[in-house]
Order: C-alpha cells, then sequence, then structure tokens
C-alpha cells in the first residue's frame, strides 16, 4: 500500500500513470474484442429519482430498486438487505475495474518505454 | 455647623483648609492633608532629597526622583515598572487584593499595574525561544501542507467512468451540441 506513490514521484515518474488523466491509449489495444458496459437505467428515470449527478453511473439501475425498496417498507430500515448487496456488488466491480484500467495504463507506459529504448540501442 | 456663624464663609474664601474642613471649621476629615505630605518641586539639593524620602517613607539609597525634564513629576519616586501580579501572592500583605502594605510608595502608574490591568510577569521561556518555537512549528507544517500539494497521494485507481457521454446534459451541457462520443468497455 502506498508502493504507486514511491514509484510515480521517486523510482519510475514517467512510467506511472496520471490518476487524473484519462487513458492515453486505444482501448482495444491488446484486446482481441471488447464488450462494451451496458448502461440499464435511462436518463429520465435517473431525472425522475432526482439522482445527484455523482451517483449516475452504470450502477444506478440497482441504487433505483434499493431506493424503491427502502420507499415501500419504511419503517423497517433492515429490510433491503438484498437489493443493498446488489448495489454494493456492482460498485465493487466498478471499483475493481478502475484499479484494472490503472494497471493496464501502467503496463502500456511500461511497454511503450521498453520499445522505445530498445529503438535507440 | 451654620451656628458658629459665617466664619466658614471667610475660610472658603480665604482658602484655608481643603475639602469639607473649609465648611466645618474646628473639625478635620481624614481626607484633610496638610501640605507638607503633598508631592512637591523636585529636589535640588541633598537636604531636599533626604525630607522627600522621608515623605515617601523610603530610604535616601533608594529614593530615585524622574529626571528634571518639564514633564510635571516633581519630586515623585521612580520605582520600577513592575505590576502587582509580580508580587508574592503568599505574602500577608497589608492590602491582599492590591498587594501593597500601608504607607508603601506607590508607583506613579499604580492604577495600571493592579492585577485586573497590565501584567508585565515575565514569559516563562525566553522570548526568542518562544519565536523560534512558534514560527519553526508554523513553517513545518507550511511545508508539510506544500508536499501535501505538489505531492498528493492517491488511490491507484483509473477516474471513474459515467455513461451517456460523461453525462453531457447532466452536468448542464448544451442539449443542441453534440458532445464528443465516449465508449465505455469491461475489462
Amino acid at each position: 500500500m502506498g508502493a504507486h506513490l514511491v514509484r510515480s514521484y521517486v523510482t519510475n515518474p514517467d512510467t506511472e500513470p496520471d490518476p487524473l488523466k484519462p487513458a492515453g491509449f486505444a482501448p482495444d489495444l491488446g484486446f482481441a474484442e471488447r464488450k462494451e458496459r451496458v448502461m440499464v437505467a435511462t436518463q429520465e428515470q435517473m431525472n425522475a429519482a432526482q439522482l445527484p449527478v455523482e451517483q449516475r453511473d452504470y450502477c444506478a439501475h440497482h441504487l433505483l430498486k434499493l431506493m424503491k425498496c427502502k420507499r415501500d417498507n419504511w419503517p423497517n430500515f433492515l429490510a433491503c438487505k438484498h437489493e443493498r448487496h446488489d448495489w454494493d456488488y456492482c460498485e465493487h466491480q466498478d471499483y475493481v475495474m478502475r484499479m484494472k484500467e490503472f494497471e493496464r495504463e501502467r503496463r502500456l507506459l511500461m511497454r511503450k518505454k521498453r520499445t522505445e529504448e530498445a529503438q535507440v540501442a | 455647623m451654620a451656628a458658629l456663624g459665617g466664619r466658614w464663609v471667610g475660610a472658603l474664601f480665604k482658602g484655608k483648609g481643603t475639602g469639607v474642613t473649609v465648611f466645618m471649621s474646628g473639625t478635620r476629615a481624614a481626607s484633610g492633608i496638610s501640605k507638607d505630605m503633598l508631592p512637591g518641586p523636585y529636589p535640588k539639593t541633598p537636604e531636599e532629597r533626604a525630607a522627600a524620602a522621608k515623605k515617601y517613607n523610603m530610604r535616601v539609597e533608594d529614593y530615585e526622583p524622574y529626571p528634571d525634564e518639564g514633564r510635571g513629576y516633581g519630586d515623585y519616586p521612580m520605582l520600577p515598572a513592575k505590576s502587582q501580579h509580580e508580587r508574592d501572592p503568599w505574602y500577608s500583605w497589608d492590602h491582599p487584593d492590591l498587594r501593597k502594605n500601608w504607607g508603601e510608595p506607590m508607583h506613579w502608574d499604580f492604577d495600571m499595574f493592579i492585577r485586573n490591568r497590565v501584567d508585565t510577569s515575565p514569559s516563562p521561556v525566553p522570548w526568542n525561544t518562544m519565536c523560534k518555537h512558534l514560527f519553526g512549528f508554523v513553517g513545518v507544517m507550511l511545508l508539510m501542507f506544500w508536499l501535501g500539494e505538489t505531492f498528493p497521494a492517491y488511490q491507484p485507481v483509473a477516474p471513474k467512468q459515467y455513461p451517456y457521454n460523461n453525462l453531457h446534459l447532466e452536468r448542464g451541457g448544451d442539449p443542441n451540441k453534440q458532445p464528443e462520443e465516449e465508449k465505455h468497455y469491461e475489462i
């Protein structure tokens, strides 16, 4: 934990990806085919539920189900465990995908550096 | 009082006596102080200095008037400018709240040096040490904050992906302008 900070500031500042910038490589580089992410909740549905902008991601359909379940079961605040778990699991998978994207970017940067050094040598 | 005739009128205009003694001839109030007990002009001869020291209940060796620079101090003694906070709190003073004994010579600014007002107590640590500690600490903290801004700590994750062309409409984008198409993939 924190090894990436030492890498990005001390040892390998040129091959660590910037967490704020989007990917610098083509999304299909290294993949034969890639599955697109599907957005299930529509914009009208998210508007009707008045979701904050930060929560209008690819897991919004689970969140909408959870909100409906909570509204229907109030005051039983222990009722919506299944829906909450679904939303949490979707968010977890989204975070794992973010980690994998970061690692992919890093390996592509290291590969680029290796090819450049091989060309120079 | 008035039965003694109008003698108080004469006393009033002749300037005999001070305070209420003017109206009550033959009586003397505690506030009726005699002229020789009041402060006088700057002492020039050693005899005048001795007399002034005796007047102020001080030893001749300790008595030192203010310099004669026309500032109106007269023969009033120049005492060290230390407030009553610095006096021993455990000694049994005649006036415990003023930390003063009866008849003691009072500083010119005594009313300023009472314990509710100006405090000249020395700082517990030398002034330079206090400055070094404070500015050293503040400087180190500012340095650390600057380092944190220049080299922020972050989680090793890519930025979060949002649908509908990065929520172009939800973030207030122009509905007529076509946003740049962005596709997101699973990994």
